[in-house]
């Protein structure tokens, strides 16, 4: 058993430069910290589209894009060296797979069900995981300072995470609702989907209606209410203290405990309505 | 911050009072239920010490959907003070 922590040369190394250029830009942000005036507003174009779809987020889709292209690769990368002989990292991955897969066939009924369902709740849980986890890295981007023009912050906040945006959340939310119905319907026919609706008496037809809408509702606005509300949290606390420490717990917090979480909660309630829907 | 009229200045305050009102109102069912949530837990860990990591895991879990109601809250007192 271990009784110390020890670093290796290079980890001492990357430590060293990471705390001596974050004191640096600590130091040189300490007196010209201004109260953060852009809190709340985001960089937006317009276009010409209709009312709804005229506005578009650039940092969302950037950040969204680079992600995707991230994932990718890794999956490549990884699929490539995979051996029967699982090295670290592989068996890591294996583990975290298999217990997703043992969750979602607890929950779905159907066997045939289970590998698309695996496939799709691991999926948003990578991507809404990785995405989380940018909110607790300090980094760069694009925001909107007092004056309405933009602003390049520079390791003052964290990297921009695209579910930090509603947009991203609700995109999944409807998409896990249409899947759900969609198996739903495949599963016990159409005209039995539609007596489900009038179950158990038709005075309950409305309930069921509103019950369906609020799903993504609530399955949406949880996410973004945990990162949006925690990002704007971490902005004032860490005003109050010059940036100097606290960001980083805060940061590491907001970051990586509740991104984590609330990835997981994400997929997990995905595969629970995917589940609701599919009982006979 | 100077220059207001009588309304805004009410305008002003009334913003500031809402949004205490809806964060500090909004944060009493969530900790009331995450409070139960925990009180379960807890009991069923002394009962079953061997269970402590899956208890821990789902405890967190259903803390976090617990708390959702609470994030509403958070979200409308948000909206209040900045838009």
């Amino acid at each position: 058993m271990k009784t110390s922590v020890k670093f290796s040369k290079n980890e001492k190394i990357f430590l060293g430069v990471f705390f001596a250029v974050y004191a640096g830009v600590a130091l040189w942000n300490f007196d010209k910290v201004k109260f953060p005036s852009g809190v709340g507003h985001i960089w937006q174009i317009k276009v010409p589209l209709p009312s709804i779809l005229g506005t578009l987020n650039p940092m969302t889709i950037i950040m969204t894009a680079v992600l995707l292209v991230v994932l990718i690769y890794m999956a490549i990368d990884f699929k490539k060296h995979l051996k029967k002989i699982p090295s670290r990292k592989q068996s890591a991955i294996e583990i975290l797979l298999s217990f997703v897969y043992d969750l979602v066939k607890d929950v779905i009924p159907a066997e045939e069900f289970v590998k698309p369902v695996f496939y799709i709740a691991t999926t948003i849980f990578l991507f809404v995981l990785s995405s989380n986890l940018l909110g607790g890295i300090p980094g760069i981007g694009i925001g909107v300072s007092s004056k309405g023009g933009l602003k390049l912050n520079l390791f003052t906040d964290t990297w921009h995470s695209p579910t930090g945006d509603l947009n991203t959340n609700v995109t999944y939310a409807v998409m896990v609702l249409f899947i759900s119905h969609i198996f739903a319907i495949k599963r016990k026919g159409f005209k039995q989907w539609l007596k489900e609706f009038a179950s158990p008496n038709p005075i309950m037809l409305p309930m069921n209606i509103i019950g369906e809408i609020a799903k993504p509702i609530s399955h949406s606005l949880r996410l973004f209410g945990n990162i949006a509300g925690g990002g704007i949290m971490v902005l004032m606390l860490s005003y109050l203290v010059k940036y100097t420490f606290v960001p980083v717990i805060l940061w590491g917090f907001f970051g990586f405990f509740v991104g984590t979480i609330q990835a997981f909660v994400f997929s997990m309630l995905a595969i629970a309505y995917i589940g609701v829907q599919l009982e006979l | 911050m100077t220059d207001l009229s009588m309304a805004q200045a009410v305008v002003h305050a009334a913003k500031y009072i809402g949004a205490g009102l809806a964060m500090g109102i909004g944060a009493i069912g969530p900790a009331i239920g995450e409070g139960h949530i925990g009180q379960g837990a807890m009991e069923s860990m002394a009962r079953q010490p061997e269970m402590v990591g899956t208890l821990t895991t789902r405890m967190l879990l259903s803390q976090a959907v617990a708390e959702s109601t609470g994030l509403y809250a958070l979200l409308i007192a948000f909206m209040i003070l900045l838009i």
